[in-house]
């Protein structure tokens, strides 16, 4: 399953630059709105669902080298974190969706 | 509000209201409230003879048997007639005991509990937890006692909610009437964070707000008794008026005052710390939160001299504290 | 779905006392932040949650959380159980992040007891 996929499927917006989404294969799910036990908890590669839109979540998700944030219920990540995950290359995308039911459509999809 | 909706028998007014607390009773009291626990086992290998020894001794009728740790049956008093009878005082438990059991969980409620004494005509069972512990037994005369026991304890605090605390709004005659409630609250004293509000939401239910509006003003008070725990210099007061038809809310802190009010109630915006932010505050949500949950809200603030946010709810007319329930 | 339904498909260990496990739990809702608890998730909802603080009771108890969920085996310290057994708020913990046991509950058929909030008309 690819990140195109997933876009796909949860209908997802895309709020960083366009780019293939198709060549990145995400290594699982991860879920929690507190940083340090992302930082903690979280794999390489795994997609990140949260609804934390501030700047701070950028850095952690270009530190762990995560596939995407997925961020939950529209919460509207500000121009700055915006620019910043444009820089480090880290894919935002956004649903009004809440968390719960985020996950359990990828677990549904088979990604674990 | 009744649960039993099947309630056949006649009964006068009196009557009924003791009855129904004694039903109302058996849904809340668990299993776990009446049982006995120090529960009395023997082996599977133990002599019937023993087996009587220690039900004179210990003045029980009935006790599990245990082997390694696992419950394989019972033996009651019924078993040991049975042994005498055929002469057999020195057979093995095993022999004479019941193998299969049926068990009750700690957590069922009384009534599941008597139904199961009605389906089963069985006289006790023994109890276990959610990992299927043997955790007590349960006769249905442990049943009569602790619910009498409860009635008791309940008793003094049914005198006191019989009456209702929404009277105060009927009996005494002002031209406006109201209850005011107030609350220190202390800077960073995350520990006890949400205990005036816990105080504010069950306030209101006693005096007969309905679910929904507790759950909104509880909503509201908890977010703005954080903020003064967040944000204040020397902590602030929590101010309640409760009148029959609206309900205001207000926190008062003398500092640090907040620059821009406008940005403050703007989404997502927060001046918290990542420690506040790691305890799951501080998203710059609240304000919004309260916004959504009351009718009216308005916050007057200075740097260097303190916030004042108002809030208020307008209580519809079936909401109305003066209407009885 | 029944409480004692919810603590067998997430492995959990009930934690407070004569919990009662018949109870109905109409959703979940997975969130760490608090006052994404208070703003969505309805009542009666089972909040599934990193964080083991007091403040997460209290939080339930206002916004009437049916039970608590703590994720990755937390156990909160005696004085959160205390607090919980006194308002009545059954609290499990269990072995895996919010992920797996959204996902596992989601699959068993439990809903998102959410409301839809924060829609950029909101301001």
């Amino acid at each position: 399953m690819t990140l195109q996929d997933v876009i796909e499927r949860l209908d997802l917006k895309v709020l960083t630059q366009p780019a293939n989404f198709s060549k990145v294969t995400p290594t699982g799910g991860y879920t929690s709105d507190l940083l340090s036990c992302v930082m903690a908890g979280a794999k390489k590669g795994a997609v990140w669902i949260t609804l934390q839109a501030h700047l701070n979540i950028v850095a952690v998700a270009a530190l762990l080298e995560m596939s995407a944030i997925i961020i939950t219920e529209n919460a509207q990540p500000e121009a700055a974190t915006l620019n910043k995950a444009n820089e480090e290359g880290v894919v935002l995308l956004a649903t009004e969706l809440p968390s719960f039911e985020v996950i359990g459509r990828l677990w549904e999809m088979g990604l674990r | 509000m009744r649960t039993d909706k099947e309630l056949r028998r006649v009964v006068t007014d009196a009557d009924a209201q003791n009855i129904s607390r004694v039903e109302e009773l058996s849904y809340e009291l668990k299993v776990a409230d009446v049982m006995a626990r120090n529960v009395q086992t023997v082996t599977p290998d133990m002599q019937m003879i023993e087996v009587l020894e220690l039900f004179r001794r210990t003045r029980i009728s009935g006790a599990p048997v245990i082997s390694n740790g696992k419950m394989i049956g019972i033996v009651s008093m019924e078993d040991l007639v049975r042994a005498m009878e055929r002469g057999n005082t020195h057979a093995r438990v095993r022999s004479y005991m019941t193998a299969d059991v049926t068990t009750m969980h700690s957590y069922d409620s009384v009534v599941t509990a008597l139904e199961t004494f009605a389906r089963t005509g069985v006289g006790r069972f023994p109890v276990v937890d959610e990992t299927d512990q043997l955790v007590g037994i349960l006769t249905k005369g442990d049943i009569t006692s602790g619910t009498l026991k409860a009635l008791q304890e309940d008793y003094q605090e049914e005198e006191v909610r019989r009456y209702r605390a929404s009277h105060l709004f009927e009996d005494i005659v002002s031209d406006r009437t109201s209850l005011i409630l107030r609350y220190h609250i202390k800077p960073r004293d995350y520990v006890h964070g949400g205990q005036a509000s816990s105080y504010i939401k069950r306030a209101l239910l006693r005096l007969g707000a309905n679910a929904q509006l507790a759950r909104r003003c509880g909503i509201a008070i908890y977010e703005a008794e954080m903020n003064l725990i967040i944000h204040t210099t020397l902590g602030g007061v929590i101010w309640v008026e409760i009148e029959s038809n609206q309900i205001s809310m207000a926190t008062i802190d003398d500092g640090p005052g907040i620059a821009d009010v406008t940005l403050a109630r703007k989404a997502g915006w927060s001046t918290a710390t990542a420690d506040v932010r790691e305890m799951g505050f501080g998203a710059g949500m609240g304000l919004k939160n309260i916004e959504r949950c009351v009718d009216e809200m308005t916050i007057e603030s200075k740097v260097g001299e303190g916030t004042r946010l108002d809030m208020k709810i307008l209580l519809l007319p079936e909401e109305s504290f003066r209407e009885t329930s | 779905m029944r409480l004692k339904d919810v603590v067998q498909i997430i492995e959990g260990k009930v934690l407070t006392n004569t919990t009662n496990l018949d109870r109905e739990v109409e959703g979940g809702c997975g969130a760490d932040l608090m006052s994404d608890v208070l703003a969505a998730a309805q009542p009666q909802a089972l909040l599934l949650t990193g964080l083991c603080n007091p403040q997460v009771v209290r939080t339930a108890q206002m916004a009437d959380v049916a039970a608590i969920v703590f994720v990755r085996g937390k156990q909160p310290i005696l004085e959160v159980i205390e607090l919980a057994n006194q308002e009545n708020i059954p609290l499990i913990t269990a072995p895996y992040g919010t992920f797996e046991l959204c996902g596992r509950l989601y699959k068993a058929g439990l809903p998102s007891l959410e409301r839809r909030i924060m829609s950029t008309q909101d301001e």
